[in-house]
């Protein structure tokens, strides 16, 4: 009896506990405030501020739900100087009815000019504290000023803010035109110390003084020149980041090389284009993919320490201006399989005698490779990757296999029709 | 005060008790030696002629010149066979020389001279015989209880396979099995349970299989309950179970006789009785209630999808409603962005917090059921209207609950009846009550914490001696059927918590 009554105190104090210390962080998702993108731009004259953009969706926008779907804008921008983007979320609120939350954020866009600030550095570093900041999120850096940035972008199709930047991030980074740029591997290769860090580049400002380059592969944003009735946002190429500090921006063929070189990425297919061996009017455009995983081989000890790469890619031709016949004739073939070859060696080398002079140091993530022929860690800092690296004798050795030439490899011969 | 004045009522001894200890007497006692006084003890007893359906028909019988009368009680015996097989032989006698057993065409005759038997057996639909001269009666088994026919099962319905369902009749119900085993050692033992009303109670088993600890446990808590009467079998389950407050059944009562004869195949025992058109068979593991029938006879690929979906719905239902809540009120970083923002939009214009809204459809979810229920059949379809429509179309028109939660609730309701067991479906009723209590309290660690619990509590019960989870857990040689079921030649094992006599089925 008395052991009953015992555990019954006992069971009713649980309970208790139960309702009395439950529902600490409880909220309920109506009342909060979903911020999407953070943007994050230098303050004139202030060194200690900064100012933080917020872009905050809203849910009930395109909702096809009967207890939603009002004319609501998609969106809320709001711009102000604050301290951090951290404490920024309490002045946020004496403008925004919810509660701002970090929960459903996706980017942090910094502008190029706060990127290329020595101090950028200390302001990014507070994604690491926050609690609701995940690092799987995009680093984007905007030639203008991100509160701009903002308000120059509107989607026209995709109007809920998370879905455009989502699915335009996605396929941009499917097609090689811009760089992967999560949070972490900021973070990672900041602290290690010894590579390049690419991330995302964006503009919604159209460059005025461009001229239509030979070579449309070889651009940046802002440098597209498109008409018609769209969003003026593009994302081209990569900005390049050392030591936590924007030093340069990339064109896409140059991101595409940077991730064909990178062995620790997965790169999906791309498309390029090259000069036509048999005229020179015309260009042939490829699709390529890896063949195989890259091939090195590094020898860092004793002399100059060198690396040699074997890049194995599958390349199919999608089109074939000069309408040369390949498919019956090896000899044609072997030359188009020659030049791309030469082509992208002369374009690969180039690129990574570019990092060696200009960056004096790699996008590629080659030092993890490097990392595993040191056996302490402190041989491999003596060795000092980043400081070695611009005198390394490197050499990129692509290996193109010729696949499919199209859907329909056979063309009508053009003396034929022209007769 | 209260518990002082309550103490006082309880003091107060019931004072109108009568002493029984005249009628037990009696009972004890051997019938009287002189005829007349026989039969006016029967006829005080049975409180003749005011009790109409009490008959009492004296017979002379020819031949041997002797008085005597027969008594039964109509309603629950065949006045046919009484006529024709005891009355008319009687009445047209005309050998002096032959015994009254031999004079008597009916198939059973017992005699017996103490009251209290006596009584015992005519209440059971016999007759009895008092002849003038004999200090004992002749008790002539011509019972015919009411009874419907054997019909379909109700509520574990199969498509394939046999459709028999146990009816009230214990008789029928044991025949049914032997239908199904016929076999020399299936032992039907019958026990008698209660004292006023002498419930029967058969015990099956067989006698090669099942386990002599087992069937000795089983019979101690039969025979040492002290009860005045237990009607049925669903009645008995509650007097024998272990943890009668715990939400886990553990006794199985299955209305299928292919059920319980293949669980008696296994080794198990099982009860039937009177009154009851199901049999209880123990012990029984927590697999015993997830698993049906059919699964068994539809072919392996099939069996084992429906206990796929089986066990999706097992979950879904527990879990559903739950994890909305905690993931809507404290997890909202987890749902991926265009349905958190779906749900956010839903949720913008509704008056109650998620954990309410929830709780409230369940509410009503439940009480559609148990209406549904309880409704007489010919207004029954109404409530399904009703249901759907003013709960699930007007509750969302009217912004009282999102169109999710409808989603939710109504899933997790429909999963629920995939757990075809009344018994377990209860249990995971409740549990989920609980754990969306916990959910709107704790959000998932709640969620986490009872389920772990529960685990801990379904690992920790036993009924009749076997854990609760085994095969499983505790891991004992079995044909393994658990989760899925295996193809019938794989399955060649008796299940080895029973600890079976013969643990390979050949």
């Amino acid at each position: 009896m008395l052991i009953k009554e015992i555990l019954g105190k006992f069971i009713l104090v649980l309970f208790l506990l139960l309702f009395l210390s439950g529902c600490w962080d409880q909220k309920e998702v109506e009342e909060l405030a979903f911020v999407i993108a953070i943007g994050i731009d230098k303050v004139e004259d202030k060194e200690n501020k900064v100012r933080i953009t917020y872009l905050i969706s809203n849910p009930e926008a395109g909702s096809s739900a009967q207890s939603g779907g009002s004319q609501e804008p998609p969106r809320e921008i709001i711009s102000f100087v604050a301290d951090d983007f951290i404490s920024s979320r309490n002045m946020a609120n004496s403008v925004i009815a919810k509660q701002i939350t970090y929960d459903l954020l996706r980017m942090l866009i910094v502008s190029e000019d706060f990127a290329r600030d020595e101090n950028f550095i200390r302001w990014i570093y507070d994604a690491t504290k926050s609690m609701e900041i995940e690092r799987d999120i995009k680093l984007l850096v905007t030639k203008e000023e991100s509160a701009t940035f903002f308000q120059n972008n509107k989607p026209l199709l995709e109007t809920r803010p998370h879905e455009y930047f989502e699915k335009i991030l996605a396929t941009g980074n499917e097609m090689g035109t811009i760089p992967e740029s999560q949070l972490y591997q900021f973070f990672r290769i900041t602290e290690a110390d010894a590579d390049l860090f690419l991330g995302i580049y964006g503009t919604t400002l159209k460059d005025e003084n461009i001229q239509t380059s030979d070579d449309p592969q070889q651009i940046t944003a802002g440098e597209f020149d498109f008409q018609g009735e769209s969003n003026l946002t593009q994302f081209l190429g990569s900005a390049v980041f050392k030591e936590a500090m924007m030093i340069d921006s990339l064109t896409i063929e140059e991101t595409r090389m940077a991730i064909l070189l990178n062995p620790s990425l997965k790169p999906g297919f791309f498309l390029g284009t090259i000069p036509d061996p048999f005229d020179e009017k015309y260009r042939i455009a490829f699709r390529m993919e890896n063949a195989s995983p890259l091939k090195f081989d590094l020898k860092l000890t004793g002399g100059t320490p060198s690396i040699h790469v074997t890049v194995p890619l599958l390349l199919e031709v999608l089109s074939n201006h000069s309408m040369t016949g390949y498919q019956k004739d090896e000899e044609k073939r072997n030359k188009l399989e020659q030049s791309i070859e030469d082509n992208l060696n002369k374009e690969f080398n180039d690129f990574v005698k570019k990092t060696q002079e200009e960056y004096k140091s790699e996008p590629f993530g080659w030092s993890l490779l490097a990392r595993k022929k040191f056996s302490t860690i402190s041989d491999w800092e003596n060795f000092d990757w980043m400081e070695t690296y611009s005198d390394m004798k490197i050499d990129v050795d692509v290996q193109v296999k010729l696949g499919k030439f199209g859907r329909q490899s056979d063309l009508p011969r053009i003396e034929e029709i022209r007769d | 005060m209260l518990k002082r004045s309550l103490r006082k009522t309880h003091k107060k001894t019931i004072s109108n008790e009568k002493s029984s200890s005249k009628d037990i007497k009696l009972k004890e006692s051997d019938i009287p030696s002189n005829f007349e006084e026989t039969i006016d003890t029967f006829k005080s007893i049975y409180s003749y002629p005011d009790n109409q359906d009490v008959v009492l028909r004296p017979i002379d019988i020819s031949g041997i010149n002797k008085k005597s009368t027969i008594l039964f009680i109509n309603t629950i015996t065949d006045s046919k066979a009484i006529e024709d097989y005891v009355i008319s032989p009687l009445l047209n006698n005309n050998d002096s020389s032959k015994k009254v057993e031999d004079i008597i065409t009916i198939q059973s005759i017992k005699t017996k001279s103490k009251v209290g038997d006596i009584i015992t057996k005519i209440n059971q639909g016999n007759a009895a015989l008092f002849v003038e001269g004999e200090d004992h009666a002749y008790l002539l088994g011509a019972s015919n209880f009411e009874s419907r026919a054997v019909e379909k099962a109700q509520n574990e319905n199969v498509v394939k396979g046999p459709k028999e369902g146990f009816n009230e009749k214990a008789t029928t119900n044991i025949s049914l099995i032997r239908k199904r085993v016929k076999s020399e050692n299936l032992v039907v033992e019958s026990h008698i349970i209660s004292k006023r009303s002498k419930n029967d109670l058969f015990l099956l088993y067989e006698k090669d299989l099942v386990s002599d600890k087992l069937l000795q446990n089983v019979k101690n808590r039969v025979n040492s309950l002290d009860v005045d009467a237990i009607q049925n079998l669903s009645l008995l389950e509650q007097y024998i179970e272990e943890r009668k407050y715990s939400i886990f059944p553990t006794i199985l009562y299955t209305e299928r006789p292919d059920r319980a004869a293949s669980f008696i195949e296994d080794g198990y025992i099982v009860l039937l009785m009177d009154n009851s058109p199901d049999a209880l068979v123990l012990p029984a593991t927590f697999w015993s209630f997830y698993h049906t029938s059919e699964e068994h006879y539809l072919r392996f690929p099939y069996g084992n999808f429906t206990r796929l979906l089986r066990i999706l719905a097992l979950f879904i239902t527990l879990f559903t409603s739950s994890l909305y809540v905690a993931v809507v009120t404290y997890h909202s970083e987890m749902v991926p962005p265009d349905l958190l923002l779906a749900i956010a939009a839903t949720r913008e214009k509704l008056p109650f917090p998620a954990a309410v809204e929830v709780f409230i459809m369940e509410f009503a979810f439940e009480l559609i059921r148990e209406a549904g229920l309880r409704v007489p059949s010919p207004i029954g379809p109404t409530i399904g209207i009703v249901g759907a429509l003013i709960l699930g179309q007007a509750a969302v028109q009217a912004n009282i609950v999102s169109p999710i939660v409808v989603i939710i609730v109504a899933l997790g309701g429909l999963s629920s009846f995939a757990i075809g067991d009344i018994s377990m479906n209860f249990t995971i009723r409740i549990s989920r009550f609980l754990l969306l209590l916990s959910a709107s309290f704790m959000g998932l660690y709640g969620i986490t914490a009872l389920f772990t619990m529960g685990i801990f509590y379904m690992v920790s019960i036993k009924s009749f001696g076997v854990p609760y989870l085994s095969p499983l857990t505790p891991s004992y040689a079995s044909s393994g059927d658990k989760i899925f079921r295996k193809v019938l030649q794989k399955e060649i094992l008796r299940p080895g918590y029973l600890k079976p006599k013969d643990l390979k089925k050949r």
